[in-house]
Formats: structure tokens, sequence, C-alpha cells
């Protein structure tokens, strides 16, 4: 079914908002870029790339976390899921750190699954922001 | 609305300079981007995807899966937006216009894929992108500028297509942030 667009005029307040979630979505995005960086590395991710990464993953678990007693509704559901996936990126990491061959490829992917996983959650958390702060029903 | 947006070039600079102007919209606030990617179609038919080469496993399920995606945009419940279109800025709905891809045709992943060439010519690129949008003219107005056709479709309808099922994760090879591959410098 074609989408329907609509034709309403550009909303206009709110629209530059930039608080926490943006740079909480900012932090997880960097998580995944660096996660994703080091897994194109030919030579293969070292453990010394892996604890860096392990402690950045809890990093921004921390400030999601934080962000949560800030929101409330969709929002905070949506930042509470990030959390468990940035939870599962950590655990998966660690599961790497142990790993070889192809269960480190495996671990590698659900890293790579969990962390873009987190980021889409912020993501859409902070869509509903945005969207909220123009006065806009979704 | 979350949509997904297929954006259509004549070449790959083109849209990288599409992607770029798809994250600055975000940049404003004018719209949320959750992921991009870009696709070419070299001049054997090909579908080839920028990646940053991530892993062996995801990297064999990428060209059939964002090739069915583009199919799935562009199919006749997909609605586009061209340079040389007669649908105007902000009203995507209805007004479809350059060539479809018959989607009733295409029941599988792969048909879908095949599909694509009627959306993606030889030697051409597009972006494909996973947006949350409050009205489309961002989008169409920055894409049109840059001579890009653009197709969209509620992320829902995508979701609900018997044939795009789990085992290709197209989130995967959406990046979730800018990614211009050192070769398609800007």
């Amino acid at each position: 079914m074609a989408q329907p667009a609509t034709t309403s005029p550009k909303p206009v307040a709110g629209t530059e908002v930039e608080d926490a979630i943006d740079h909480l979505r900012s932090s997880a995005q960097e998580l995944h870029k660096a996660i994703s960086d080091a897994a194109a590395k030919r030579s293969g991710a070292t453990k010394a790339d892996i604890a860096a990464l392990t402690e950045k993953a809890k990093t921004v678990a921390q400030s999601a976390k934080a962000s949560i007693k800030a929101e409330h509704g969709k929002v905070a559901k949506q930042l509470t899921d990030a959390v468990s996936h940035l939870e599962a990126t950590q655990a998966n990491l660690s599961q790497s750190a142990k790993a070889t061959g192809t269960a480190f490829d495996t671990a590698v992917k659900k890293v790579l699954a969990e962390a873009r996983a987190s980021v889409q959650k912020i993501s859409e958390a902070v869509a509903e922001k945005r969207s909220a702060a123009a006065g806009n029903t979704k | 609305m979350r949509n997904f947006v297929a954006i259509v070039f004549d070449d790959s600079r083109k849209a990288y300079e599409g992607l770029h102007a798809l994250w600055q919209l975000d940049d404003g606030a004018d719209i949320t981007v959750h992921g991009t990617g870009v696709i070419h179609r070299d001049q054997l038919g090909h579908i080839q995807v920028d990646t940053k080469d991530t892993h062996p496993a995801l990297g064999t399920a990428l060209g059939v899966g964002i090739g069915a995606l583009l199919g799935a945009l562009a199919g006749p419940a997909g609605a586009a937006v061209g340079a040389a279109g007669g649908a105007g800025i902000g009203a995507a709905t209805g007004g479809a216009v350059g060539l479809m891809t018959d989607l009733d045709r295409a029941d599988t992943r792969e048909e879908a894929a095949d599909e694509t060439g009627f959306v993606l010519g030889a030697g051409q690129s597009a972006v494909i992108a996973d947006v949350s949008e409050d009205w489309t003219t961002p989008i169409d107005r920055a894409m049109q500028k840059l001579g890009g056709k653009i197709y969209r479709r509620a992320r829902s309808d995508i979701r609900d297509d018997s044939w795009f099922s789990p085992e290709y994760p197209y989130g995967y090879y959406l990046y979730p942030y800018e990614y211009i591959p050192p070769t398609y410098p800007l």
C-alpha cells in the first residue's frame, strides 16, 4: 500500500531538539562505528580493541540508563530497550574476547547486531521526541 | 511516519551527495535517519553494495537482500517522485512516475532483486534509507535538487511482505550513521 504522504506545512516548533538523547545517539553511533571498523580489520580485532569497545559500550549503557529517568512513555521504553541491547553488546564482546575461529565470527556478528539494535532504539526515541516537539502525532 | 526511501541517481558521486544531504537533514532535525546504504548496478547488471566488508557471513546476503528491498520500494505500492516526473513536492501518494517493478511477479527475494533492474539501470546508484519523517518535503526537495528520483514506502508495508524474511536482516547493512567509503570522497 502506498504510504500516505502528508502535505501539511512544515512543523516549526522544536525542530532543533538537541538534548541528552541526541548526544546519547551520537555516542551509540560512535560505538557501532568503532565496532564495525574493528570487525572490518583484515588482521582482526585485537584483545585491546575488544577491551576498549567493551568499556565504551558500558559508558554508553550508563548514559542511556541515566537518560531514562528524564523520560517517560514511548521514549523511556525505547531507551530501556536500548540499554538491554547495549548490555547484550557488552556480553557478546566479552564472549568474542574468549572465542576463536567460527565462534569468534559468530560472537562478532552478535555484537554488531546488538550494537545496531541499540542505535536503532535510541534513534527511534530521538524521532519520537522530535515529532512530539514539532507538535505532530504519529 | 516511518518510511523506507530509495533515491536513484545517475552516478555514484551524486548518490553520496544525496546520502550526505540526508544526514544533513537529520542534523537539522527535519527528519530522523535510522539507517542508510548505497548500492550500485554495474554494467553487467550486478548489484553492488558499499560496506565496510565487516563480515563474510553478512556479505553474502547483502546483494540479494538490498536489491529486494529496492524492488519492494519501487513496486506498484510504492510511490516515486522524480526529477523528471510530474508528482509535486510533498505529494508522493499516487503520483507514481517512472518505471515500476511489478511486485506481483516478485514472489521471492531473488525475483524482486531482478525486478530492481527496471528501477536501477546499469551504471546508476541508489541511496536506501530508513527514516522517520513528519512530512515528505525535506527529502523530496533536497533529492530533486540533486537530480534524484525518489521512491518511498511505509516501513510497516515492507515488513508485511511475505518474501522479506528475517534471514535477510536489512538493518545490518543500513549504517546507522553517515558512512562514505574512502573511495568516494565528496
